[in-house]
This record gives C-alpha cells, sequence and structure tokens, in this order.
C-alpha cells in the first residue's frame, strides 16, 4: 500500500525521516550524474574540433548561470559521494547503533560545511570574479 | 552454491564507489583548484590539450569514465528493477540494453582522445 | 487523568473506503492505547474491531499505526505520545479485513518461504545437539532470537510498501538463524530464496525503519548486512 499523495508520503515516513530521506538522495543525486556525465563526454569530445571551436563551445560555460550549475554538481556529488561513503561502512557493519546521527552529521552536516568550502570560492571566483 | 552474480555487483558497486570518491577529488583539484585561473574557471583548449596529450592521463581519464559508468548504470539498473513489475526476461533485456548503453558510451568518450 | 482525542482510521475491509473516527476518552497516567481502544470499545463504540492478546508485549498480536509510527498498542503509553491526539491506523503494507484488523498472510506467505523450521537430519536422536558457549552461533545469534512475528517490521519497511515480492526483514531474520544453525540441513534452499535478486537481501537499501521499530529491538538491518556479505563465501555462515 504505496502512500497516495505526497503529503501521505511525507506523513508516513516522518518517524524515521533519515533512511528514507538518505535513500531518495542517493537514487536522484545518482541519476543526475549520470545525465551530467552524459553531457560532460559529450564535452570533452569537442576538443576533437580543435581548438577555435572548442573555446567557444566551452564559452557558454562562462556564463554565471553555468556556473551555479557547476556549483550545484559539487552539492550533488558531495551528498552522494559522503552518504556512498556512509551506506558501504552500514554493508560492514559499522555505526549502525547511531546511523540516524551519522546521517545528519555526516551526510548534510559535513556535506555542507565541504559544499561551502568548495562552492564559496568557486562562486567568489567565477561568478562575481573576486 | 547459489548464483554469485548478485553479490559481486554489490561489492563492486561499493568498489567502484570507493575509487570513485579518490578519481572525482583527483579530478576536481586538477581541473578547478590547481591555480586561480582554473578558478575562474578561465579552461581553455590549449590548457586541457597540455594535460590531455600525456597518455598518462588519457589512461586516467578512460578508468575514470569506465569505473563511473559501470557504478552509475548498475546504479540506474537497480532503480529500474526496483519500481518497475516485470519478469525475469524483461528484467534481463533492460539489463542487455544497459549492457549496449555503457559499452556505446564507453567507445564514445575513448574516440575522444583518438581524434586529438 | 488527562482528556484526549482518539481518531481511528474505520472501514468495512477489502479495499472499502476509509472513515476517521473520532473519539473523546479521559486516560489515567499510565494507560496504553490498547487500554483507550477497550475503552472506546466499551464505553462508546462496540462495532469497533482490533486484534489483542497477552497486553503484555509477548505475542505481537496488537500491532498497529500509531501517530504515524508502526508499533504495539499495548505497550505504548498515550502520555509518551506527548500529544492529546492519538491517531490509529492499521498496520501498513497489508491488507485491512476490518478497521484496525489486518491480515497476516502475506507477512507469513514470505516467512513460509524461507522455511522456518529447523530440518536436521537428526532431530529424533536422543543425542544432546551441543552448541558451545563460544562458538558464532551462540555469540551472534541471541539478540536475533525474540522475534513475535508482529509484522511491525514488514509495516514499517520503505521496500515494503512498493514491492510484494520482497521477503521482508522477519523472515530473512529467521532465515538467518536456521542458516547460521549448525544442526540445520537446508541451506541450499534457504540460500536460494535469499539470494534472490528481486526478492531477497538484495532489495534492501539501509532505511533502518525496521530496526528502529521492532518491539524487541532485533537489529535487523544487522542482520541483512550480515547476510549480504556472507553471500560471498556462504560456506562461512555455519563455521564454527
Amino acid at each position: 500500500m504505496r502512500p497516495a499523495t505526497a503529503t501521505a508520503a511525507v506523513r508516513k515516513y516522518r518517524w524515521q525521516f533519515s533512511g528514507m530521506v538518505a535513500h531518495v538522495i542517493q537514487r536522484v543525486t545518482g541519476l543526475l550524474l549520470l545525465v551530467y556525465l552524459f553531457l560532460h563526454v559529450h564535452t570533452i569530445r569537442q576538443l576533437s574540433e580543435g581548438p577555435v571551436a572548442f573555446d567557444q563551445a566551452l564559452s557558454v560555460f562562462k556564463n554565471p548561470l553555468f556556473r551555479l550549475l557547476e556549483i550545484t554538481l559539487l552539492g550533488t556529488v558531495i551528498l552522494h559521494a559522503l552518504n556512498g561513503i556512509r551506506l558501504t561502512l552500514i554493508d560492514l557493519g559499522v555505526g549502525h547503533a547511531r546511523q540516524r546521527q551519522i546521517f545528519w552529521a555526516w551526510s548534510i552536516g559535513l556535506g555542507v560545511l565541504v559544499f561551502l568550502a568548495g562552492a564559496i570560492p568557486l562562486f567568489l571566483a567565477s561568478v562575481l570574479r573576486v | 552454491m547459489p548464483a554469485y552474480r548478485n553479490v559481486l555487483w554489490w561489492y563492486v558497486q561499493r568498489i567502484t564507489g570507493a575509487l570513485l570518491v579518490v578519481l572525482l577529488t583527483l579530478h576536481f583539484w586538477v581541473e578547478h583548484f590547481m591555480s586561480k585561473t582554473l578558478m575562474r574557471g578561465d579552461l581553455t583548449y590549449a590548457v586541457i590539450l597540455s594535460r590531455i596529450s600525456n597518455p598518462v592521463w588519457q589512461a586516467i581519464d578512460i578508468g575514470f569514465l569506465l569505473v563511473a559508468l559501470v557504478h552509475g548504470l548498475n546504479g540506474l539498473r537497480n532503480i529500474v528493477l526496483d519500481y518497475s513489475r516485470v519478469g525475469p526476461r524483461v528484467a534481463q533485456a533492460i539489463t542487455v540494453a544497459l549492457v549496449a548503453v555503457g559499452l556505446v558510451w564507453s567507445w564514445w568518450g575513448i574516440e575522444a582522445f583518438s581524434k586529438l | 487523568m488527562k482528556p484526549y482525542q482518539v481518531k481511528i482510521a474505520r472501514s468495512a475491509g477489502n479495499g472499502a473506503p476509509t472513515e476517521v473516527g473520532t473519539f473523546e476518552v479521559v486516560l489515567e497516567e499510565r494507560m496504553t492505547v490498547l487500554d483507550a481502544l477497550f475503552n472506546i470499545q466499551r464505553t462508546q463504540d462496540d462495532s469497533l474491531s482490533f486484534r489483542c492478546a497477552c497486553r503484555v508485549g509477548m505475542c505481537g498480536t496488537c500491532a498497529m499505526y500509531i501517530n504515524s509510527v508502526p508499533r504495539l498498542a499495548c505497550k505504548t503509553q498515550v502520555s509518551r505520545l506527548n500529544s492529546s491526539t492519538v491517531t490509529i491506523g492499521p498496520l501498513p503494507n497489508l491488507p485491512v479485513i476490518k478497521d484496525l484488523v489486518v491480515s497476516l498472510e502475506p507477512f507469513f506467505e514470505q516467512w513460509k518461504k524461507i522455511k522456518p523450521a529447523l530440518h536436521s537430519p537428526t532431530r529424533d536422536s536422543k543425542e544432546l545437539a551441543c552448541i558451545p558457549a563460544t562458538s558464532r552461533y551462540a555469540r551472534e545469534t541471541p539478540q536475533k532470537r525474540d522475534c513475535i512475528t508482529c509484522g511491525i517490521c514488514y509495516g514499517a519497511c520503505g521496500i515494503k510498501s512498493s514491492s510484494a515480492e520482497y521477503l521482508g526483514p522477519a523472515a530473512i531474520n529467521k532465515a538467518f538463524l536456521r542458516l547460521m544453525d549448525p544442526r540445520d540441513t537446508a541451506t541450499e534452499e534457504r540460500l536460494e530464496v535469499i539470494n534472490n535478486e528481486r526478492a531477497g537481501v538484495w532489495r534492501c537499501h539501509a532505511q533502518f525503519n525496521c530496526t528502529a521499530a521492532c518491539p524487541k529491538n532485533i537489529d535487523l538491518t544487522d542482520t541483512i548486512m550480515r547476510l549480504k556479505r556472507a553471500m560471498l563465501f556462504p560456506s562461512g555462515l555455519k563455521k564454527a
């Protein structure tokens, strides 16, 4: 009996939110990263078009909007990687007793910190051009 | 003895995941944080080519791509099969299709270096 | 004595629409949800249907959905819910027979798939089977033996809510106990079931809902992960 609506689903798992949130985050970020990988390989293939064509293709990415997308990518990768590490540890039997705290402190907490450590300099350098 | 492919793919997903953490950190550092120019995002053909013409980097990048494809497409397979109500025949067809996608994608990536 | 508002999901079962019945009750300090249900059934609406038996947390019969968490009604003190409203529904992921009564058939179908009985060729032997306290079986299984087949883990599981085929934590836990048991010989059959890609251990994605909800505090996720790791060298399960 799958919850019929989104609100019903939220209510159903609210008591152990970390479980469902972690599961969904891992899958959604994974899919986003696959999409990104496709776009990335496509871009790198432009190298064979020669310097002029390639640099022109790349100039699109200098647009601040693309820089913001890149920063979003950073966040996506960090979430997927940190939570993936947590899951691997769980699979090895480590951290079961405090898995909920580990999710919020490691996957989310540390994730936000590492994200900001990378995103702020990138943002300053490439969007604000400081 | 039960089929080993399930447990092997379970381990593969974790091992490739761990490898990707290392490879990705390296990749991000090299591409974005090694110099101020890179941080501004002023990547140009010249900058990239100077690194990518080195066969060692090519090998690393291709290895990186293959590991990422194994991890990503295996993950995609799990997601698709978890949410679909199909029989074993269709499930196998989906697997074959994803393997094909992986092979084409790998070739697509490797070929990018052959024409440099 | 405190007043509480109790909202109960009522239905005629078999997919019939659910209505919420609201009742006002006054309860004493340590009364449980089960006490509240009896109070309502005796004094306000004798058509209310719910299951219970031992009322001391031993039988698992009164498993239901209380304030959005699958719990045993007899072990849930109303005052500990920290709310003046108690919302009760049938245990999720199972067909509703009437009101709060669900059919545990799907749960036991999965249970039977892993052959829950001990299959031992020497079961009629007069000799005692000696299992040393230092053996792996003695060390690693005691904390997993308390399952009362209440179905709470089945109702809590996020995978079960979208997969009819998945065995569910309780069945897998039982299989683990038998697979580790040095007296048991139905290893191959059980491994076959456990290893199934769509129904076995591989469907678990470590949400921990089962572990969090189990009224006997069995670390079910731990059981499932142990089995996953063991599938590489399954003969190691019975190693002393």
